[in-house]
């Protein structure tokens, strides 16, 4: 809604999406973010080398000196990434911003305003923050420390989607018609499955998928895909577990 | 003091949003509560016709954002209730003649006037006067057809109600999700021809806060310009007032659910 459109008959100008990843710094340490911005260059290549990013502080309990922040978008750019700017925080954000001469990402401003605001609000190093959720929905911050699963808790609702990026999803609710949960591990459900399942979503094929009542409209591992326009009666309403044997997609009771 | 802000909606068109909450509100003003019932349908208003006060709408909702009336001047009083008021839609406009601070202002300056409840009757759709008509709500009343397409509309909705409002913007907890099942037709339930209540519970994971049957009470109502729970006579207005009841706090079984057992006559001479 924020988007405005402003027509010139010379040109178009407006505010719309372009894929600028965003990199939401936890601690000011610079070798620590080069090492895990190079890992994810050379994991993803086409997805992340020269990618544009912005640089959103306003995750840091306190916002760094200038020579602290001109270092870590050093070590962005070591790693293979180009910084383009800022990611809106606070009134501090935007006066650093003026004086390293970079634009401020005014989209992320309705997102960080109210977090950022409040100073008491601000995590301690080592824990990892609070999940501030804007949007509930999509909810995939990778992990520091350990690789655990990713859990939903509640219905997944016709519409929403939910990825777990590297790691297993376990949803203990019902996910609806028209609702997609995708995993790039397993996939564990504690109710109904009525929409798309679709684990190893990058391509793992020991992946499965466990259902408590399974309804499903599809489900999917690491790309083998199998659709129900009826689902089997002996399937159907059972808890089922799905796995992939060659490039056969297969669905049995537990 | 402000003002509990519920909204009626819905996703899919035509399955009661307007009846609901003409009969909501009248049903909170008939507890004695101060209510204002805002028609947020900009460019297919219904809600002034429903509420039977078609013909003394001088301002609307749309004229209120733009500052082209005060509230006051544009609150319809209700013929029937005198602590109930209705907000006309604009039929001259669309949807984009209202913004998020104009609907703002209108709900804290009624907040400001005194009414304990705002009942927000939303258009059909996913689009700017639904989403508006939803932002600022403490209550949502989703209003289901038992038949597939409107549950699977109202399960988008309910969706929309936990991510896109203010209340889960800012983290304020969530909005109060009541599921409204109308059009309920028992005898079609017993023969497998409708979804069951039980049915629309399992899909939507929530439970129903009334159940209105299906009635030719409503559209006689509707043609009429009365809210059908005025009609106390009538299945679908007995179920509207338990509903009322039931957001207030009330506890009340649910009636009209099971298919009615016929007398002695009727089922010696037919009926």
């Amino acid at each position: 809604m924020n988007a405005k459109a402003e027509v010139t008959d010379a040109c178009d100008l407006r505010f719309g999406q372009v894929g600028i990843a965003c990199v939401r710094v936890r601690r000011v340490d610079a070798a620590a973010l080069c090492d895990e911005l190079e890992r994810r260059v050379r994991s993803a290549p086409q997805m992340f080398a020269r990618a544009a990013v912005v640089l959103d502080l306003s995750h840091l309990s306190a916002l760094p000196d200038d020579g602290a922040v001109d270092a870590l978008l050093e070590a962005v750019r070591s790693a293979g990434m180009l910084p383009v700017g800022l990611a809106y925080g606070t009134s501090e954000t935007e006066a650093l911003a003026k004086r390293m001469g970079l634009p401020l990402i005014a989209k992320f401003r309705a997102a960080y305003e109210p977090a950022g605001t409040t100073a008491a609000a601000a995590p301690a190093h080592a824990e990892p923050p609070p999940q501030v959720r804007p949007e509930p929905i999509l909810s995939a911050p990778p992990a520091g420390g350990t690789v655990g699963a990713q859990h939903h808790a509640g219905s997944v609702r016709s519409g929403q989607q939910v990825y777990a990026r590297e790691r297993d999803l376990i949803i203990t609710g019902a996910v609806a018609n028209g609702a997609e949960v995708i995993a790039d591990g397993h996939i564990h459900i504690y109710g109904s499955l009525r929409g798309r399942a679709m684990a190893g979503a990058q391509g793992d094929a020991k992946a499965r998928i466990f259902v408590s009542d399974f309804r499903a409209e599809l489900v999917a591992i690491a790309g083998q895909y199998r659709v129900f326009e009826q689902i089997p009666g002996d399937l159907e309403g059972q808890s089922v577990q799905c796995w992939l044997e060659g490039d056969k997609l297969l669905i049995a009771r537990l | 003091m402000t003002a509990e802000i519920i909204v009626v909606t819905s996703g899919k068109g035509g399955v009661g949003k307007t009846t609901t909450s003409a009969s909501l509100a009248t049903g909170l003003a008939m507890a004695g509560k101060k209510t204002a019932v805002i028609d947020f349908d900009v460019g297919l208003r219904n809600l002034d016709l429903i509420m039977g006060c078609e013909r003394r709408v001088v301002y609307d909702f749309v004229n209120v954002v733009h500052g082209e009336a005060t509230l006051k001047q544009s609150l319809i009083k209700d013929k029937r209730y005198d602590n109930l008021y209705v907000l006309a839609a604009s039929q001259t406009r669309d949807k984009d003649a209202l913004t998020q601070e104009g609907v703002e202002k209108v709900l804290d300056g009624l907040s400001e006037e005194g009414f304990e409840y705002v009942i927000c009757d939303s258009p059909a759709g996913i689009e700017k006067g639904a989403h508006l008509a939803m932002y600022f709500a403490d209550h949502a009343v989703v209003v289901v057809n038992p038949e597939v397409s409107s549950v699977r509309d109202s399960d988008r909705i309910l969706g929309l109600l936990a991510s896109k409002t203010r209340r889960a913007e800012k983290g304020e907890g969530p909005v109060t999700q009541h599921l409204l099942l109308t059009r309920y037709n028992p005898a079609r339930v017993a023969i497998g021809e409708m979804l069951s209540v039980k049915d629309v519970e399992e899909i939507l994971g929530i439970a129903v806060v009334g159940v209105i049957p299906e009635s030719e009470n409503v559209l006689t109502a509707s043609n009429n310009g009365i809210p059908v729970i005025v009609d106390a006579a009538s299945q679908a207005g007995q179920a509207y007032s338990d509903t009322v009841a039931r957001i207030l706090g009330e506890e009340r079984p649910l009636r009209f659910v099971d298919v009615p057992k016929k007398g002695f006559l009727q089922r010696v001479f037919g009926g």
